[in-house]
């Protein structure tokens, strides 16, 4: 999938420019970068939300594309219920909701449950029909760490059953190197590096890259 | 006090015509006026915290403005509108429960829309995106937005209805409390206060209360049983 180039600017402030993207089927591409960067701008105007400036066009994607925002709303109406909202297999979302320890709470009410619940629920609802690029925002910022990494476990095989591409913002670096096959580092709304996780996470070429992994690294550890 | 229990008492029971004419003429206005006003108010104010287009806030100053608007303000506009010597003179509205009604709906419809605004604006764009992500078409993301509205919809009524069977400024100078045509609760307390009647005026205050106590029940009861 091919994302043009595009800025996003609010009054006189540019708060995104980013070259050309490809992301390809079967990959997972991580976006890091400190908080204000830009990378949730980024996923909203992927993933058609957001529009871009007007002089880049309305972008209009040539896939099906499924996104979970940073803050994914629970409709007032059962954990269930929620779940089947875009529709997909039964069966499938017995065995997502069963993976990610929902199935006692399926039937309870969405007000009734905590913010890691509510979490596990908006995953499984985005994963329950295949796309070509799936876009999660933070989806495990608010888990436990257990369920962070069964959810990890669901994007993997996610990409793996539907080789789809998968757009993950994260602040966790350690989730980064756990799951990216690319990494896409922003900085004050610039993408100021990408290219293959091994060589971005341990190997990158810039000072201000290599500043942010050491300081938050450090702080992974 | 104790009095006034007992002569409210006593002109319920003793199914007193007039009582009941000011009963009816009070509900058939302010059920009317509160629903109407919520008919009008409840997708303008939706449109208003979902839609973004240059001028929005000025609609929103206005309907929070007009929320505080004086009952008396809008009576005297309609009187000078419906008036004889007033453009629309002519459709003899003046003193009837219509022209109440209108009143009424002037005055509660922007409450209705500036309550839903702020309900709906903090939450439709959490509740686009989600439902955009989940490739849910625009109708669909309509549906589940009125379906998140539903709780404050029902409050948002109960507040409409309540300004509506307190307010007396608007319906005295438009309905000019006629008795067995236009005399409402208030107007008939005003009335009975002025001729004296302060025993008279409190007992119908007291079924006044207790008849916004009964619709505030039953809304609740539908609120609870819609919410669930």
């Amino acid at each position: 999938m091919i994302i043009p180039p595009f800025t996003k600017t609010y009054g006189r402030r540019t708060v995104l420019r980013t070259p050309q993207l490809t992301f390809d089927p079967g990959k997972i591409y991580v976006l890091i970068g400190p908080n204000g960067s830009g990378k949730s701008t980024f996923a909203r105007i992927t993933a058609g939300v957001l529009d871009p400036d007007e002089k880049n066009g309305k972008h209009v994607s040539d896939g099906v594309i499924r996104y979970m925002p940073q803050k994914s709303y629970p409709f007032r109406m059962s954990v269930r219920r929620n779940i089947m909202l875009s529709g997909g297999d039964p069966e499938r979302a017995e065995e997502l909701i069963r993976r990610l320890n929902l199935t006692a709470i399926e039937q309870q009410k969405i007000s009734s449950l905590s913010g890691g619940e509510t979490a596990r629920m908006a995953l499984v609802r985005v994963l329950m029909k295949p796309c070509d690029l799936l876009i999660l925002d933070e989806p495990t910022s608010a888990m436990d760490m257990e369920s962070a990494m069964i959810s990890e476990q669901l994007i993997t095989e996610y990409r793996n059953l539907y080789g789809s591409a998968v757009l993950l913002v994260t602040h966790d670096l350690s989730q980064a190197r756990r799951l990216a096959d690319e990494v896409l580092f922003f900085q004050e709304g610039e993408l100021y590096e990408y290219g293959p996780a091994e060589k971005l996470l341990y190997h990158p070429q810039k000072e201000i890259t290599r500043r942010f992994l050491e300081f938050y690294g450090s702080l992974a550890k | 006090m104790l009095g006034a229990f007992i002569t409210a008492w006593e002109l319920i029971i003793s199914g007193d015509r007039e009582l009941i004419n000011i009963l009816i003429v009070t509900a058939k206005t302010c059920l009317t006026s509160s629903l109407i006003a919520l008919l009008i108010g409840v997708p303008l104010g939706i449109w208003l915290g979902t839609t973004r287009f240059k001028g929005k806030h000025v609609f929103i100053v206005l309907a929070r403005t007009l929320m505080g608007m004086p009952p008396v303000v809008a009576g005297l506009l309609m009187y000078m509108l419906f008036s004889g010597v007033g453009p629309f003179g002519k459709l003899k509205l003046l003193f009837t429960v219509t022209i109440m009604v209108i009143a009424q709906v002037i005055l509660i419809t922007p409450l209705v829309i500036a309550n839903l605004e702020t309900y709906v604006s903090p939450i439709s764009q959490q509740i686009y995106e989600t439902a955009f992500g989940l490739g849910l078409g625009r109708r669909r993301t309509f549906v589940l937005l009125y379906n998140e509205c539903v709780y404050p919809i029902f409050s948002t009524y109960l507040l409409a209805f309540s300004r509506a069977i307190a307010e007396v400024g608007a319906v005295s100078m438009v309905g000019g409390a006629i008795a067995w045509k236009t005399n409402v609760m208030t107007t008939a307390i005003m009335l009975y206060t002025n001729r004296g009647s302060f025993t008279l005026g409190i007992a119908l205050g007291m079924i006044l209360i207790a008849l916004s106590l009964l619709v505030n029940i039953a809304v609740t009861m539908m609120q609870r049983r819609l919410s669930a």
